[in-house]
């Protein structure tokens, strides 16, 4: 396993004694630098943005700061694809992923924290080693099984096959390792059963850890982009990302409601984003990358 | 690697024999996250490894034929897939210069630059994580477009022969490669400059107290200090960056122009989706993996051989 990451929490940044070498010039340079990474980040998206307000006889401007919004491509999209629908769908698959991933992982992680058992070390190399297997390689097998089962085209078929993440378990273990013994003790001596110590011990201790976990699952369950597009057929069925490529292959070319659909699929991750940016970009830092 | 801290303090009383319940309680716990990676994850990884030595089309009522090791030297023969190798190698090697090389030049240099500006640029740099990849490739397909794109006013601007992106077979990857590695640079260069910020000052102190210029300084001191975190950085880009490129490849060229942009996650796609050749598709998924295997294996030994880690 990577070393995971543990080392690489942003926080305490001291403050800075005065830099000698590089000085005030390094800088300016280092200002400079950081302003074209953001804007070479941000352009994109802005542009996303700009053109799907553009009006359809302004659509292939170029002019940098639009003259004129109009919510037009918004209605296109709206009539023509179900995209409530699809927002709907995405947002069901997501919630019902971080649920799953987050109450299994709890469970498991506290398995392997604080027991041991035969073959316990062994489990948890399974569990680590997942990531070996790309998802490619296990595809078809998966394929085979979910329409053997008759699920194609259902959220059963995007949800099931996920009901876990190793991910979740490998980082839940990395915090329930560092847990206060003291704490458990103290509650066994209460007359506390396993059971009750996890949900009334560890888990409202570990709130912080949960939430930057839940987050992460959320978002990369609404971004999921390659199961999704295996086991999906119709547009109504379909989370927003697989509605999105259908769009582009049928509409190639309108591209103010193909923005407006992008910034549909979008949205409600920038909001997350805009409110909780802080705690997002330390719980990705955190935990490597995913 | 003491791995269960919490069950230190277990009472005296445990070493009594125990009940089956109590054996069992772990597995219990364990159970529905298990079972998930074992039916989802590692029993398709055995079925693959079966049907790569199988002759069948992905329909239930049509037999799968024997052919033993057939598939795997078929492959090894198709100009495609010596194609998609080669292209696999491209993607890993082109985008660490994006994912690894800038943004540890970007943190080196923007180090001194701290508090609010800071956390602003950490907010603004780090948004292409936020973004699903499908939304990545269609605002690409229109910043690129040959028409109307805004890449090609600048061409025009500057006048400039504009060039077809993702249709031009020398041009096609490596735009792919950009678009993956603009995702990568602000989460890399948001690591690297918190591993630098975690550097112990008194070092510093002590080098520049010695009469160390600020270069001798990251030489000598910030870069060996944070090469943990470069070798991370650098085996998960290696291991990964081929793998992430995937939706980008199948959304915007599936491949082409001519196999110019396929990679083998992609080449294993279309043989088993595309042309459902399930035994080519599972027998270069095995290769796939096995590779994979060695040079997570390897990367990890050249990761503990060489990082430099602070005692």
């Amino acid at each position: 396993m990577f070393p995971s990451s543990t080392k690489l929490e942003p926080a305490n940044i001291k403050t800075s004694d005065t830099p000698s070498g590089f000085g005030g010039v390094g800088n300016i340079a280092g200002h400079v630098l950081l302003i074209a990474l953001s804007v070479l980040a941000l352009f994109p998206v802005y542009w996303m943005i700009v053109t799907s307000l553009r009006p359809a006889n302004d659509i292939f401007s170029s002019s940098l700061i639009p003259t004129s919004a109009s919510l037009e491509n918004y209605r296109t999209v709206w009539s023509t694809i179900p995209i409530a629908r699809m927002l709907l769908n995405t947002f069901t698959m997501s919630v019902l992923l971080t649920l799953s991933q987050l109450l299994t992982a709890i469970l498991c992680a506290y398995a392997f924290a604080r027991w041991t058992f035969f073959a316990d070390k062994f489990l948890l190399g399974l569990f680590a080693l997942t990531w070996l297997v790309p998802f490619q390689v296990t595809m078809i097998p998966n394929y085979v099984l979910i329409s053997s089962f008759g699920w194609l085209d259902t959220m059963t078929a995007i949800v099931v096959p996920q009901f876990a993440s190793a991910f979740a378990v490998m980082l839940l273990f990395q915090s329930l390792k560092a847990f206060p013994p003291e704490l458990i003790d103290a509650a066994r001596i209460d007359g506390a059963n396993d059971w009750l110590i996890l949900w009334r011990v560890i888990v409202p201790n570990l709130r912080a850890s949960l939430a930057s976990l839940a987050i992460l699952l959320f978002i990369s369950a609404w971004n999921e982009y390659f199961w999704p597009l295996l086991v999906t057929r119709n547009l109504e069925n379909a989370v927003v990302q697989i509605g999105l490529q259908m769009f582009l292959t049928q509409e190639g070319d309108l591209w103010g409601p193909l923005m407006a659909a992008a910034t549909f699929a979008s949205l409600p991750i920038l909001l997350l984003y805009v409110v909780l940016q802080k705690q997002i970009i330390e719980s990705f830092m955190k935990s490597g990358i995913r | 690697m003491n791995h269960a801290v919490l069950r230190v303090n277990q009472p005296p009383s445990t070493k009594r024999r125990k009940s089956f319940a109590a054996l069992a309680t772990p597995y219990l716990y364990l159970l529905p996250a298990l079972l998930t990676i074992a039916i989802w994850v590692y029993k398709p990884l055995l079925q693959t490894l079966e049907l790569s030595f199988f002759d069948w089309n992905l329909l239930p009522t049509s037999p799968k034929v024997f052919v033993g090791w057939q598939n795997f030297s078929r492959i090894f023969e198709l100009p495609e897939v010596h194609q998609a190798l080669w292209n696999t190698l491209i993607y890993i090697l082109g985008i660490i210069p994006m994912a690894v090389v800038l943004p540890l030049v970007v943190a080196i240099l923007t180090e001194h630059i701290q508090g609010r500006a800071r956390n602003i640029y950490r907010a603004l740099v780090f948004v292409p994580m936020m973004m699903a990849p499908v939304v990545v490739a269609i605002i690409w397909r229109w910043l690129l477009n040959p028409v109307q794109g805004i890449a090609f006013e600048v061409f025009k601007t500057i006048q400039l022969e504009p060039i077809n992106f993702l249709r031009d077979e020398r041009w096609a990857i490596w735009t792919i490669v950009f678009i993956t590695g603009w995702k990568l640079i602000g989460f890399s260069t948001l690591i690297f400059s918190a591993a630098i910020a975690n550097v112990d000052r008194s070092y510093l102190e002590a080098a520049r107290l010695d009469g160390a210029t600020e270069w001798q300084i990251t030489r000598r001191i910030t870069l060996p200090l944070i090469s943990p975190t470069v070798f991370f950085i650098t085996m998960l880009t290696v291991l990964l960056g081929s793998q992430w490129s995937f939706a980008y490849i199948n959304v915007l060229t599936q491949g082409g122009p001519r196999n110019a942009t396929t990679n083998i996650y992609h080449l294993l796609y279309e043989f088993g989706f595309g042309s459902f050749a399930i035994g080519w598709s599972s027998a270069a998924a095995i290769v796939l993996f096995t590779g994979f295997g060695v040079l997570a294996f390897v990367g990890l030994k050249l990761m503990n051989k060489y990082a430099i880690y602070e005692t």
